[in-house]
């Protein structure tokens, strides 16, 4: 564990060791979600209806922003090559890189989750169980995401494939999440069922997908 | 060991292994790189590759590590294939040096060490054996490229494997660069390991056995 655990302090450090680059997630977030009520117009109650909508959206797009470099910057300065050499376990190692990275950059987003949805008029319970939700999508988001960037690893412009491959994966976890903020809102006894069903997908994606990005890492240095 | 070895430090004992290459393959896409190649290494040699672009030495250190999979052959380390003995076995150093920009050759050799199981104690004297101790905490990003990859030749000796894997080792190197890596294989040799290097320069490592990749498609 203590390769793992070296592997967790890395990523949450080289995050930030490059300036503000790792707070790139949570500025797109916050404009997402500042910018939205611009676009859809002011009104409380069409604001606090689709708040928790606009807050799972906001952060799929946000995880996304960074999916590239997560294990692209591996690919290309041998990094991966080394940590499939290291005798770590390559899906354990793998779990830690992106929840470091995840720890790292991806802690503001339920905060500036919650306190954009007051900013809503959300009430203050809602705005809590969206804020939960979003915690709890993270760790899906984040894995989803690393999967789709380690198969598209040493691909320039990889963007495009990112979001092909990562987008459809992430629908699940963004429903469960915005429908559990959603329920709250409308008084609905299904959000604690949605805030769990986020949470089961989270643990349910952290279970198996470190397999597959472990898998892609090695197929794409073949 | 000799006087020049002395200024590597004490390291634990390494457990030498034997490297055996036979009838091996290697093609990308329809394109046979290397065909019926045989290599046995024992415990204490160096092998130095060379060979013009294209004849395969890169692909067939990265087939020995275990990173791709060869048309035909096969590859043991000691008894095991590269896939189950490459992790506790072998040290890589590939084209890429292996290092993030913002992050200090300190740092990075902490963290490889932490990963390989091995002491700290042994990066600032790996470091003055390579001349690089003046850059130790230097974001890798404003390194030179030779400071850069004397960096990753610590790494590789830190790791403290048997056999060693290098593309290119010399490639930016100047030639005091050159001598302490060879200085750094004499070392690694006299302590029961072996290296097989795959390079385009003349490099003046004493008794290491010289293939041409050239005449083996």
């Amino acid at each position: 564990m203590n390769a793992l655990g070296a592997v967790f302090a890395r990523e949450a450090r080289l995050a930030w060791a490059g300036g503000g680059g790792a707070a790139g997630p949570a500025a797109f977030f916050l404009a997402a979600i500042t910018l939205a009520p611009l676009a859809i117009g002011p009104a409380p109650d069409l604001l606090m209806a689709i708040g928790p909508g606009i807050m799972g959206f906001a952060a799929l797009l946000s995880v996304l922003q960074s999916a590239d470099r997560l294990f692209g910057d591996d690919h290309a300065d041998g990094t991966a090559e080394l940590y499939l050499l290291s005798g770590a376990t390559p899906a354990w190692l793998v779990l830690a890189k992106v929840m470091g990275q995840a720890v790292a950059t991806l802690w503001p987003l339920p905060v500036i989750g919650l306190l954009g949805a007051l900013m809503y008029g959300v009430p203050v319970e809602t705005a809590l169980v969206g804020a939960l939700a979003l915690l709890a999508a993270i760790p899906a988001l984040s894995l989803i995401a690393g999967f789709a960037g380690a198969l598209a690893a040493g691909i320039r412009r990889s963007g495009l494939l990112i979001a092909l491959i990562a987008t459809p994966m992430m629908v699940p976890v963004l429903i469960f999440a915005a429908g559990a903020g959603r329920s709250a809102f409308e008084g609905d006894e299904r959000a604690v069922a949605n805030l769990l069903l986020t949470l089961a997908v989270s643990l349910g994606t952290t279970a198996l997908t470190p397999f597959g990005i472990a898998g892609a890492i090695r197929s794409r240095l073949g | 060991m000799s006087s020049q070895t002395q200024i590597f430090p004490d390291m634990p004992a390494l457990c030498p292994e034997t490297l055996c290459v036979s009838g091996l393959s290697l093609a990308r896409g329809e394109l046979t790189l290397v065909r019926d190649f045989n290599l046995d290494l024992a415990p204490g040699e160096a092998v130095l590759m060379s060979g013009p672009n294209g004849t395969g030495k890169t692909s067939l250190l990265r087939a020995i590590a275990g990173f791709i999979r060869p048309e035909a052959g096969t590859i043991r380390i000691g008894e095991h294939p590269p896939t189950i003995a490459a992790a506790e076995r072998l040290a890589w150093l590939g084209h890429a040096d292996g290092l993030k920009p913002g992050e200090s050759p300190r740092q990075a050799l902490r963290f490889w060490a932490a990963m390989a199981g091995q002491p700290r104690k042994a990066i600032l004297p790996l470091m003055r054996a390579l001349a690089i101790e003046s850059v130790i905490d230097r974001p890798a990003g404003r390194l030179s490229r030779g400071q850069q990859r004397r960096t990753a030749l610590v790494r590789v000796a830190l790791a403290n494997r048997p056999i060693w894997l290098l593309d290119e080792p010399a490639g930016p190197l100047d030639g005091g660069g050159r001598a302490r890596l060879a200085d750094l294989v004499a070392w690694h040799r006299s302590r029961g390991g072996s290296v097989i290097a795959a390079t385009h320069q003349i490099l003046d490592w004493p008794d290491a056995r010289r293939i041409d990749l050239g005449t083996h498609r």
